[in-house]
């Protein structure tokens, strides 16, 4: 592995938050005596990022994702455990840190509304310190990437959604960030504007070698963009591993996908394993148990013969692994939160 | 780089954006006039009911102090508390806490955009009121010399207060009432109801030991000539020392304020 860019050892962040009951009693009793909990967004969790790779963080809503990045970014103090990235201890904000990283979430703005994106960018320019040259070669490359040319002179305001986060990841990326945490990036965005952020990030990765670590509800985004994934779920890390392997780590079944010819087409094949969708002009799919997935596909091959017209034998998709896992229903390797890596 | 030229880029694009809303800034101008030409339009009633003068003070008196109150209330003034527990309560401060530039400059500079935006208009509206109500100023021009620098230390210091105040707001959710608080405060101790000098002893007293009456009726007793040199040191004087204290409870306030900062929204 690289040299680690970012080491996250035991990190925690509990939020105090007041307890609001309901009733006009609660409400008077409130006035005098409030009660705060500790809700544990992010319960001890550990990771390293080697420089260049696109990790995939994943976990449902609530599961610590964007507290974790707000951490790293140096948003957040944490409650407990230690992170360091590029060496610096986020949290403490260092100016020269701050020049080095780029925290970009769907809904944030680094951009003055009422005036042109170029103009912002010309203020983060200052900010930055970035070189006249510098400034020029990644505005001309974020431009030509994002395609930014009929956006960047006009209102911020005056811009479409899509628009405006394109504009927004170039005013982000413009100091040229060497770690680049992306949180949500193609929220909200319709289906041809998502697949232009996914190909401007990993065309970000190719050419400036920035080490992105991303979240994202679309498992498109991470499919496409990462070999890596992070699984988190109730503040606790899951999964630390290639995605290739998330399936057999985290889903103990196989999906057989059988197409049986026309004579066939009504055939019960729940002796083989359970039914999950059956067309009934004969295209059948069956969750089988991994150990036992060769063996049953044999003797599915055996006992069907002629009246099979097709066999496949794949991981379940990746959406329904995730969906399991969030949901509770995962057994085995992910019963016990695990670092794989 | 330095921050001359992250200054410079923030006033473009400051006055960039201010050419957005001219409108809006006039109006605000104009509603910050109103206040002090109604106590001037009363207490001229008052002066002219007894005679000319109270305590002293002519009809000319209180032109000249509510004229230079209005203008020195002008460059000090400072809104950032207002908008600063929206940022924190919709999490827009995360932006800006990411960048190497500390939150603080954004509003200094929205600060000297408004006020150089509206400041020749509000200097025209002054001098016809100065003319019709026949404004005496006594000021010297040494009164004009040591004006500069309380205006500044007034202006900073009202920054920096407005600013703790306005950190608050990392552990309140509402922070109007607080904010009211202290300008009500600021209302009476400040001068703007009336010349300190008119004030009981007690108030005057208490007005020269809380920080508001350094924040505008301090730099205005200057500009008017009503203070002699010595008098003038002691209040630029204890203009800087408020400004030390500030300055040293926003650095505590702010530095826990920001570990406290929840990020919400953003």
């Amino acid at each position: 592995m690289n040299e680690a860019v970012v080491s996250v050892r035991g990190l925690e962040k509990t939020y105090k938050v007041h307890e609001r009951e309901t009733g006009v009693g609660a409400t008077v009793r409130g006035f005098f005596n409030r009660k705060f909990k500790d809700v544990p967004a992010v319960g001890g969790i550990d990771f390293e990022i080697a420089r260049g790779e696109v990790v995939g963080f994943l976990g449902p809503n609530g599961a610590g994702k964007t507290t974790t990045l707000k951490m790293l970014s140096g948003l957040l103090y944490p409650t407990g455990g230690d992170a360091t990235v590029l060496g610096y201890t986020p949290w403490k904000r260092d100016y020269a840190f701050l020049r080095r990283i780029a925290l970009l979430m769907g809904n944030r703005t680094q951009l003055v509304w009422d005036i042109p994106a170029a103009d912002s960018f010309l203020v983060l320019k200052q900010i930055y310190a970035i070189t006249d040259a510098d400034f020029k070669v990644r505005l001309d490359g974020l431009v030509e990437l994002l395609e930014l040319q009929p956006l960047i002179h006009k209102p911020v305001r005056q811009l479409s959604l899509g628009e405006r986060m394109k504009v927004e990841f170039a005013a982000g990326l413009l100091h040229g960030p060497e770690i680049v945490f992306l949180d949500e990036p193609t929220l909200g965005l319709d289906v041809s504007m998502q697949a232009r952020i996914r190909t401007f990030v990993s065309e970000l990765n190719r050419r400036s070698g920035a080490t992105i670590l991303l979240t994202s509800h679309y498992m498109d985004d991470i499919v496409a963009l990462c070999r890596r994934v992070i699984v988190i779920h109730h503040g606790k890390l899951l999964y630390d591993g290639a995605l290739a392997d998330l399936a057999e780590r985290m889903a103990p079944y196989k999906v057989v996908g059988a197409t049986l010819r026309d004579g066939a087409a009504g055939a019960d094949l729940s002796q083989y394993g359970e039914v999950v969708a059956n067309d009934g002009a004969g295209r059948v799919k069956l969750r089988v148990p991994r150990a036992e997935a060769p063996a049953r596909t044999a003797r599915l091959v055996a006992e069907l013969g002629d009246a099979l017209a097709d066999l496949s034998l794949e991981d379940p998709p990746i959406e329904d692994v995730i969906d399991r896992v969030f949901s509770g229903e995962q057994l085995g390797a992910a019963a016990e939160p695990v670092a794989t890596r | 780089m330095s921050m001359i030229a992250i200054y410079r880029a923030l006033l473009l694009a400051g006055f960039q954006q201010m050419a957005q809303y001219r409108i809006q800034s006039l109006l605000w101008m104009l509603f910050a006039i109103i206040r002090p030409v109604i106590f001037l339009a009363a207490w001229v009633a008052v002066a002219s009911s007894q005679g000319g003068s109270v305590s002293g003070y002519t009809v000319g008196d209180f032109a000249a102090y509510y004229v230079i109150l209005t203008f020195v209330s002008q460059l000090s003034m400072a809104w950032n508390s207002h908008e600063f527990e929206w940022e924190v309560n919709q999490g827009r401060l995360s932006a800006k806490l990411l960048r190497p530039l500390h939150p603080l400059h954004y509003a200094v500079v929205d600060n000297i955009v408004f006020k150089l935006t509206t400041l020749p208009v509000l200097g025209l509206i002054l001098i016809a009121v100065s003319i019709t109500f026949g404004a005496r100023f006594a000021t010297q021009p040494w009164h004009v010399l040591a004006f500069i620098p309380s205006v500044i230390l007034a202006s900073a210091l009202l920054f920096i207060f407005g600013w703790i105040v306005a950190s608050l707001a990392f552990w309140a959710t509402r922070m109007n009432t607080a904010n009211t608080l202290w300008q009500r405060a600021a209302f009476v101790f400040a001068g703007q109801i009336a010349p300190i000098g008119l004030m009981p002893v007690w108030l005057q007293a208490l007005s020269y030991a809380l920080p508001f009456w350094y924040m505008q009726g301090a730099p205005t007793e200057i500009l008017r000539g009503a203070v002699t040199p010595e008098r003038a040191g002691l209040i630029i004087a204890g203009q800087a020392a408020w400004l030390a204290v500030c300055y040293v409870g926003f650095r505590l306030i702010w530095r826990r304020g920001v570990r406290a900062y929840s990020a919400v929204g953003a």
